[in-house]
């Protein structure tokens, strides 16, 4: 046996790290615990082919909380985020919509689809603007039970309430049919070019299993306005080094208050002695104790493989086996010898710093769905690029480049083969999609990773790949996330908690379930 | 100069018909305008072949509410439901069908024998938290929803109740109730049934009548509605004697008891306004018609925009009303038969006394709604099908029988070319599908009516053809219904009213709009 420590924190992703760091700046003795041989879990950066660095999974950022950064002090610790200014669609007619930080190019560009666009994106910017404002509190609270009397729950309602009761009347409509729309209807309210329509919707499909015109993933769209970058709302942006950078100043942030964190030391087991968390088992048997446990893993590992589900309320075991978690993206990173020229913008401008979006058509969007619904990858997918290469020079060599593609659909559940089998077909259909705007893409590709969900399972340990541990539809949120009555970080064990994307508030480099986590394990060690 | 009615109400469907009884019972002068030549609106029953009494739009009036039947002593004024003992069958190519049985004891033996007793357990569990789920929305039917921007204490007062009720539940059942509403029926389903077959024919309910397939969310919320007035989990699936527009007929002679007007043939043209206030409406044919308080139970956006104007709104008022969604999806195909088919996996005629249900998975709804999506009405469609003959024989020729199979997804816009050369084509689809089931019935068609969505527009005046006067997504329900802002039946031009299914709670036979809009006239009459 050896020494004990105050917190154990299983898994080193960014909201381990970000309980851990919080929990040892409050003088605890952390240890970090993850089965890889680096930090960051699903953001890392990594040197797959040499002389080039993959933000292997998680690509962008904006949803980190500022709050987090403040108390961690984490530009300190070197987090540099570098803006990513722009997004280019291109069209299926050579035509693209181009967006950029020049507001004013921006309508311009929008302008020349439709002038009546162009006056509604202005309105629609300004919208999101407060909706993601008046909803941002909820980050940074711990959802209350609407069933319980509690004063703290009662007080937690009423704020809630306060808060969207205080909005203007036309910003409460807006709210509700953010909550229960579909992102491509609540889009087409605004606008009526197909092609803005469909990449501004694409948004609310990240991450779910849904298509944007199924209702609920106009949410999505408002999880994704919620970011903000140095107070700029609905800025997203690049780490330096890759997404890697930030679970690396994460992790030197804990490390300086004196958290300890191994890695290459995966966790089989919570010790559990009547009811109370006492420790953790290693794989390799190795035993070792600490008051409290925490999971950063998602809810079906968290609940059902790290403890004996007999341990825990039947009715619990039956909601997080009914927890929704259907993997439904991939990442396919590209090292490239040269930069791609797109054929609707050609030439190496700024526009290949930005995003660049391939959304064509709300039809096209719709139809990569229904593949996936039958369980077949999308033949003809969405993809979002980002060459980090444009933003930060490090990530490749000089003259080459990495493209980051991330991918919807994929689903991990196939309905014909395995997806060992169809990884490279999966790849071909990206590099096809993508080619279809690049023409010269494949004849610049030195390297090629492809990452079905089936991969992130294995590499990350995410149940089913899904990048926010469960689908972000209003069944699972706020106080139902990950199971009614569980949402509070806390488990029926006792000293053992929740800190992982599958807590409230859900997926994303957001920080915030871990820093959440870290104030009630705080609050509850006061008592 | 006609003299001055207290209230005019525009449509003489049920809804109008039952605001129309509740305002005259109350003792204002009353006056209801029809612009067709029959009662009923989308719910009449019309002689549309010679000897057949066709329930043109809707078949089922399990949904009505029993207080207004009290209310109303409708059952004195002729109204006689009737039920027979299967609520819905599923017939099978492959073997015996499945019925789920007014008496869910007998459906959990079918289910025991046919599927598995796990399967059969599940069932009874599950209609028992569906009948507890669907006792809290019942509360919510005949009130008025709240406005969120201006709580008025008299309102919140049975809102209050509602969440009693909801309290009573228990902490594990709210959650539930919570849980369960903004979630699709395929994922409801899924956590309860394992048989593909079982779940194709429980999901009709959740995506009827609407422009979504069985895995959009919100779609759960629309399986509860529908289970609303059944008690015991079970769907209602009730007729009415003589046909469902019996019903109207029943609500127009309590009306007229009371003292209210009803004029056929009398289409409205236009909602006369000044000053913000309505004074009245013009008829086609030029007569006016004064009245303190106007009630529409036309659509929204048929009462706002043809009838009143857009030019009487304020912009953003306007946009929301150009924003409702409609999207008809449903087409009707009526048939007046020989004699009565044998479907496949049939054994007694009692099985087809409920709806005759062709799904026979959530995967065919979904690939049935893909179709939809794109503008094309689905090529092998998911069929809700009726024999209103065997339980009321009355309605057609002796031996003969009417078949009316609401069909979906018909969607009102068409990617290619028009309604008006697709609709044979969608008749001989529909009875194609049907014969594959009831290999009989191609043979036993006397006569056929194929309603499209666009011929609901034209004849019955909803717009684009949604038999709900909108869609019952989530966000477009209580203070959202009809735009957001005007959840409270009293429209943005002084006394103006919409009674109608475009109002809180929304569609079906419930006669709940017509209801609470009446109480909202009275108390702005006062």
């Amino acid at each position: 046996m050896s020494q004990k420590y105050d917190v154990i924190v299983i898994g080193g992703g960014h909201n381990g790290l970000v309980t851990a760091a919080y929990l040892a700046k409050a003088g605890k003795r952390v240890l970090v615990l993850e089965k890889r041989y680096l930090v960051g879990g699903a953001s890392v950066t990594e040197e797959v082919y040499p002389g080039f660095k993959f933000s292997v999974f998680s690509y962008v950022v904006s949803l980190l909380r500022p709050e987090i950064i403040r108390d961690l002090n984490l530009p300190k610790h070197g987090l540099t985020i570098l803006p990513l200014e722009s997004t280019l669609t291109p069209l299926p007619n050579g035509d693209y919509i181009y967006r950029d930080a020049d507001h004013f190019r921006t309508l311009r560009d929008i302008a020349r689809h439709s002038q009546r666009d162009a006056e509604a994106y202005e309105e629609y910017g300004r919208a999101m603007y407060f909706m993601a404002k008046a909803v941002k509190f909820i980050l940074g609270m711990v959802p209350p039970d609407p069933t319980s009397f509690h004063p703290e729950d009662l007080l937690g309602l009423a704020k809630t309430a306060r808060n969207f009761l205080g909005l203007e009347e036309d910003q409460l409509y807006t709210l509700v049919k953010l909550m229960t729309m579909s992102a491509a209807d609540f889009v087409s309210e605004w606008f009526e070019t197909d092609g803005l329509r469909a990449t501004l919707a694409a948004s609310g499909i990240i991450g779910t299993f849904l298509g944007i015109r199924s209702p609920g993933t106009a949410y999505v769209l408002l999880h994704h306005y919620m970011g903000e970058i140095d107070g700029a709302f609905r800025a997203w942006g690049f780490a330096k080094g890759g997404t890697g950078g930030i679970a690396e100043a994460i992790a030197s942030a804990a490390r300086e208050f004196g958290a300890e964190i191994r890695t290459e030391a995966p966790v089989a087991e919570v010790l559990v002695k009547d009811g109370q968390a006492v420790g953790v088992v290693l794989e390799n048997g190795e035993e070792i104790s600490g008051d409290v446990v925490v999971s950063s893993l998602d809810p079906k590992v968290t609940f059902l493989k790290l403890v004996d589900p007999r341990q825990l309320p039947p009715e619990l075991v039956e909601d997080i086996r009914k927890f929704n978690i259907r993997g439904s993206s991939g990442k396919v990173n590209l090292a490239l010898d040269g930069l791609p020229n797109l054929t609707c913008m050609p030439g190496y401008g700024r526009h290949l710093a930005g995003a660049i979006s391939i959304s064509p058509s709300v039809e096209y969007m719709e139809r990569a769905y229904d593949d996936a619904k039958y369980g077949r990858f999308s033949r003809r997918p969405y993809v979002d690029v980002i060459i980090p290469s444009m933003i930060d020079p490090d990530m490749a060599p000089p003259g080459k480049h990495v493209m980051s593609c991330f991918v919807q659909y994929a689903p991990y559940e196939l309905a014909e083969g395995t997806w060992d089998e169809q990884r490279e077909a999966f790849g071909n259909a990206v590099v096809d999609a993508l080619s279809q705007f690049m023409p010269d893409l494949k004849e610049k590709i030195l390297y090629r990773q492809v990452l079905t969900p089936l991969d992130i399972e294995r590499m990350v340990g995410i149940t089913q790949g899904n990048i926010f541990h469960g689908e972000l539809s209003l069944s699972q949120l706020f106080f139902l996330r990950p199971a009614p009555g569980y949402a509070k970080f806390r488990t029926p064990i006792r000293n053992y908690y929740q800190c992982g994307s599958g807590a409230h508030p859900g997926g994303g480099i957001t920080g915030a379930p871990g820093r959440l986590a870290a104030l009630e394990i705080l609050k509850d060690q006061r008592k | 100069m006609n003299e001055r009615y207290d209230a005019v109400i525009i449509g003489g469907g049920h809804n109008g018909l039952v605001a129309a009884a509740l305002l005259a019972k109350a003792g204002k002068r009353v006056l209801v305008l029809e612009k067709r030549q029959t009662l009923g609106g989308s719910a009449a029953t019309e002689e549309i072949f010679p000897g057949f009494k066709v329930n043109t739009g809707a078949e089922d009036a399990g949904l009505f509410r029993p207080e207004l039947v009290e209310a109303l002593a409708l059952e004195r004024h002729g109204l006689r439901f009737v039920e027979g003992p299967a609520v819905a069958f599923a017939p099978r190519l492959d073997g015996p069908g499945l019925t789920l049985w007014r008496d869910p004891t007998r459906t959990q033996a079918e289910l025991a024998e046919r599927i598995s007793p796990k399967e059969a357990a599940s069932y009874h569990r599950f209609t028992q938290l569906v009948a507890r789920m669907t006792q809290v929305l019942d509360r919510a039917m005949l009130q008025t929803p709240p406005n969120p921007k201006e709580f008025d204490p008299r309102e919140l007062l049975p809102w209050a109740m509602t969440g009693l009720k909801l309290r009573q539940l228990g902490k594990r059942d709210m959650m539930e109730f919570l849980r369960i509403l903004p979630m699709s029926v395929r994922e409801f389903l899924d956590e309860w049934f394992q048989d593909p077959f079982l779940k194709g024919l429980l999901a009709t309910a959740g995506v009827a009548g609407t422009m979504q397939g069985p895995y959009a969310a919100g779609t759960a919320y629309l399986f509860l509605y529908h289970h609303l007035g059944g008690g015991q989990g079970v769907r209602a699936g009730r007729f009415v004697q003589g046909g469902v527009g019996q019903l109207s007929v029943a609500l127009a002679s309590a009306a007229t008891l009371h003292g209210a007007t009803i004029r056929l043939g009398a289409g409205v043209a236009r909602i006369r306004t000044s000053y913000g206030q309505v004074t009245g409406v013009v008829l086609e044919d030029g007569e006016e018609i004064p009245a303190r308080a106007v009630l529409s139970s036309a659509d929204p956006r048929r009462t706002l925009f043809d009838l009143l104007g857009p030019q009487e709104l304020e912009p953003r008022v306007m946009r929301r009303v150009r924003n409702i969604r409609f999207r008809g999806s449903t087409a009707k195909v009526n048939l007046a038969l020989r004699g009565l088919p044998r479907f496949h996996g049939q054994e007694s005629p009692e099985q087809l006394t409920g709806h005759i249900v062709i799904s026979p998975s959530m995967e065919y709804l979904e690939r049935a709604y893909d179709d939809a999506k794109y503008g094309r009405p689905s090529q092998e469609p998911a069929l809700d099908v009726v024999i209103p003959t065997l339980l009321d024989p009355t309605l057609a020729p002796e031996g003969a029988h009417i078949l009316s199979a609401t069909v979906q997804y018909a969607p009102y816009a068409l990617a290619e070319g028009s309604w008006d050369e697709g609709r044979e084509e969608l008749g001989d689809r529909v009875v194609a599908l049907l014969a594959r089931y009831a290999p009989e019935l191609p043979d036993l068609v006397l006569h056929r009516q194929v309603l499209t969505p666009l011929d609901l527009e034209r004849e019955y005046g909803l717009t684009e053809g949604s038999i709900y006067h909108g869609q019952m997504d989530l966000d477009q329900q209580l203070f959202m219904r009809p735009i957001p802002g005007y959840g409270q039946y009293a429209m943005p031009v002084g006394n103006l009213f919409l009674c109608g299914a475009g109002a809180h709670p929304g569609g079906g036979i419930t006669g709940a709009p017509g209801f609470n809009a009446a109480r909202e006239v009275l108390q702005a009459l006062r």
